[in-house]
């Protein structure tokens, strides 16, 4: 006997088992693992836990321990020594084979996509059957309606091989828990490698349901970050299913422009319980964003801008700014505000890196800057940013003063959703 | 896109979302009158006249209660039917209805051109020009991505299937005929007469009509919120497949008929009409034709394409190229040049080429609404949102009638051999 057996989960599936003696005892229904990664490259993770058989008329899972599975002259067989029960904690904490994988979307994570599992490779080793990888080429879906072998054979003739594709079971991360009761947020734990606007593109792609759950594992920056880069509809979506508290405290740790951008889309009732959820400075802000009219700077706007007194020197500003540590986009562009907030000039990162430490702000400022009035129609946004390379415009009202500044990221989102519109 | 900040008021609200969510249930009802079903129409027309107009209401009843499941299971899963299919039937089952969509889809396509074709020739030109020109015309929208755009203009060209209103008042048709004609049918029930009704159904209720229907809903972003305005959608697109269909029976069963003229295309119709109701019915018959030869001609393929990459789990979508989605390229690309070049085969044999995709519609259509209300039924995928007995009453009846219709027309040709 081999002291390796690979063999598919479409080859053994609906197959009987055979005791010592050689009696057929049942039939095979599916088989089990752990549905907990405990961490990456660890192949216990990868080990199969049980198996669900039918005997007679009953269903009832039992440890894979006692069983084998071998290969004599292409056959496949499988057998038992002994049949142990699992426990039904055990069951409950594991992934399903069929039920939850085979002809299931899950995530490719190199691929950053998902994909359509056709069939699972399994290998026998004295220490255990592991899953090896998941088949989503053309050959698993010949091998499931069982004429990949004579096509093989046929094609070989011709030098002609069908291309396999596989993905190796570290890759992948399942998606479809609904059976379990266990906590997903450690099931879902690969998809933290992800970019979060991968993440995006995965969401849209699932299921309602599918989608909501693997939402709902993410920590709340993540989540944040995720819910900015979804489309409008699957924001409302999330936004929608999740739990108001919940909802709240992922708007909360998102932008005040991209909040309002999505209440503006959802039912006022709901808009407004979410608003009340959330801590006052948060809603605050979204409040008076969503005041202004659709297409005007103001509803286009960030209101997280960083503004400095004229007097302060360059290496005062350069300390504030360690403390603060504001998000990237943020220093796209600095404003110079009197103490009543009126705006008088404008600065770059690169004006405080060239400036002695000593100067201040108001010598190395850009007086007389180009502003927006927060009520203005915005058409034209992308002509001026582009005409004064600026990365940010400042956006004030009718008396001067700072209201925020709208940035280049949402005037190019802007442009791009105007043309998909066009385009699919 | 539409954006409505607070307290604007809430009729030009409604007004808003309605318009904007406008277009799954109208699309779909528009690709319905396909040049299979322009056919069908004229041909039943022409050879019972206004006493196969009372199978519309049936047909219309079933059809909204289908199109509601597809719709409602749209804006509960966020899942396309095929995907439904592959994850909760199996593999086997997916395979069958995918390879037999594929197939009858062919035949569905071969028949748009032929549409192309017939129509061309009414305005003199040649089926060597016309369909060539078209496919690539077509397979050009696509590829290059201005998919979405071409849909809207097709929309809006396909208001000119209101022009077969004109062709009937054209005919001048006998209004009280016609209403007791759908009260008081008499038909004689043989095999011919079953054939066409069959026929009638199949291209009012196509199989791929529900994969379509379910992923427009999912591309709009529906939610359940906007449940009403989809309903009404849904009722606009399946009255205006009827209300087209009915006034094609009329055209014809108030010219064609009375004079005894047989016909075998939709040509044929346009054709017979001129000396009928005049010149320009004739040719306006013709155009709507085209249009809807293209339109169908454009979608169909795509369509095809889509779901069976969806089911396969290949990649999918024009939005990625030809090295990311190969399989998508090769089936789309390749059901279109297969259609096309059936039409140009000198002699083709068109008549049986529609007949058995017509055939192969009637077989697939009650295991694709078979596992459609077993689907909607599953509260695990639907939670509460699943059918109420009125609609599986329906459901159940309309498959338990399409299998027999559809065994009917399986065995009626070996019996009367």
């Amino acid at each position: 006997m081999t002291s390796l057996t690979t063999f598919y989960l479409s080859g053994i599936i609906g197959k009987e088992v055979f005791g010592t003696d050689g009696d057929a005892i049942g039939v095979i229904k599916d088989l089990l693992i752990s549905a907990v990664p405990s961490g990456l490259n660890d192949p216990n993770q990868q080990l199969v836990l049980g198996i669900k058989l039918k005997i007679g008329k009953e269903i009832n899972f039992y440890s894979f321990n006692t069983f084998r599975v071998v290969k004599a002259r292409e056959m496949i067989n499988v057998t038992c020594t002994d049949l142990i029960e699992l426990h039904r904690d055990e069951v409950n904490n594991g992934l399903l084979l069929v039920e939850n994988i085979l002809d299931k979307q899950i995530v490719d994570l190199n691929g950053r996509k998902l994909v359509r599992v056709n069939d699972v490779r399994l290998a026998t080793l004295p220490t255990g059957t592991f899953v090896v990888a998941v088949d989503i080429g053309i050959e698993g879906l010949l091998r499931r309606i069982g004429i990949s072998l004579p096509i093989k054979k046929f094609l070989s003739v011709f030098r002609v091989n069908i291309p396999a594709k596989f993905i190796l079971w570290d890759d992948v991360q399942a998606i479809d828990f609904s059976n379990l009761n266990i906590k997903l947020s450690k099931s879902y734990a690969k998809l933290h490698t992800l970019h979060p606007s991968d993440l995006a593109d995965i969401l849209e792609d699932l299921g309602k349901k599918s989608s909501t759950s693997v939402f709902s594992a993410l920590d709340e920056e993540k989540a944040a970050d995720v819910l900015e880069e979804l489309e409008t509809h699957a924001q409302i979506h999330i936004i929608e299913s999740l739990p108001v508290h919940k909802a709240a405290d992922v708007l909360e740790k998102m932008p005040a422009d991209e909040v309002a951008d999505i209440l503006d889309e959802i039912e006022d009732e709901k808009a407004e319980m979410l608003l009340k959820e959330m801590d006052s400075e948060s809603s605050q802000e979204v409040r008076e964003l969503l005041e202004y009219p659709y297409n005007t700077a103001g509803s286009l706007m960030t209101t997280d801008v960083l503004a400095f007194k004229p007097g302060l020197t360059v290496d005062e500003v350069i300390r504030e700014l360690r403390i603060k540590k504001p998000e990237p986009s943020e220093l796209y562009s600095l404003f110079v505000t009197e103490s009543n907030d009126e705006l008088v000039g404008t600065f770059t990162l690169r004006d405080l890196v060239v400036s002695k430490p000593e100067s201040a702000i108001s010598l190395i400022m850009r007086s007389e800057p180009v502003f927006l009035y927060d009520d203005q129609k915005v058409d034209d946004i992308a002509e001026t940013i582009s005409k004064y390379n600026l990365l940010a415009v400042p956006v004030v009202d009718r008396q001067n003063l700072l209201q925020g500044m709208v940035v280049v990221d949402d005037v190019v989102e802007d442009l791009i959703n105007k043309r998909r519109t066009n385009k699919r | 896109m539409f954006k409505t900040r607070f307290g604007k008021s809430s009729f030009y609200r409604n007004m808003g979302i309605f318009l904007a969510l406008l277009g799954p249930g109208i699309i779909t009802g528009s690709v319905d009158n396909d040049a299979g079903g322009i056919t069908t129409y004229s041909v039943a027309g022409a050879m019972y006249g206004y006493r196969m107009i009372w199978t519309l209401i049936p047909s219309l009843i079933v059809l909204l209660v289908i199109q509601e499941m597809n719709a409602r299971m749209g804006i509960v899963t966020g899942k396309g039917l095929s995907d439904l299919i592959r994850e909760n039937a199996g593999f086997k089952i997916t395979f069958f209805i995918f390879i037999g969509l594929l197939l009858s889809n062919i035949g569905n396509t071969t028949t748009e051109f032929a549409g192309v074709a017939g129509s061309m020739e009414i305005f003199g030109v040649s089926k060597y020009i016309s369909v060539p020109v078209v496919a690539f015309f077509v397979w050009i929208l696509v590829v290059k991505g201005t998919y979405l755009i071409a849909e809207r203009i097709f929309l809006i060209f396909s208001a000119s299937l209101l022009t077969y209103v004109v062709s009937a008042l054209m005919a001048k048709p006998d209004w009280g005929e016609i209403g007791s004609a759908i009260i008081r049918p008499g038909i004689t029930m043989n095999t011919q007469s079953l054939t066409v009704i069959i026929a009638l159904v199949g291209t009012t209720i196509a199989p791929w009509m529900q994969f379509y229907m379910q992923s427009s809903v999912i591309e709009k972003g529906l939610k359940m919120k906007d449940y009403r305005f989809t309903l009404i959608d849904i009722f606009i697109g399946c009255i205006i497949t009827v209300v087209v269909a009915f006034f094609i029976m009329v055209a014809c069963g108030s010219t064609l008929h009375p004079n005894g003229i047989v016909i075998n295309e939709a040509k044929d119709a346009a054709l017979s009409l001129k000396p009928l109701a005049g010149e320009i019915a004739s040719q306006v018959f013709a155009f709507g034709l085209f249009v809807a030869s293209v339109f169908s001609a454009t979608i169909l393929p795509l369509a095809t394409a889509y779901y069976i990459c969806e089911a396969f789990g290949f990649e999918s979508g024009i939005d990625r190229d030809w090295n990311e989605a190969k399989e998508f390229y090769i089936l789309y690309t390749g059901i279109l040049l297969i259609s096309a070049i059936i039409i140009l085969i000198p002699n083709a044999p068109l008549i049986d080429i529609s007949i058995w995709s017509q055939v192969l519609n009637g077989i697939l259509l009650p295991v694709v609404l078979v596992s459609m209300i077993l689907l909607i039924n599953n509260k695990k995928i639907m939670g509460n949102y699943t059918n109420k007995p009125f609609q599986n009453i329906i459901g159940w009846g309309a498959v338990g009638i399409l299998v027999i219709l559809s065994l009917a027309l399986l065995v009626i040709p070996v019996i009367s051999k």
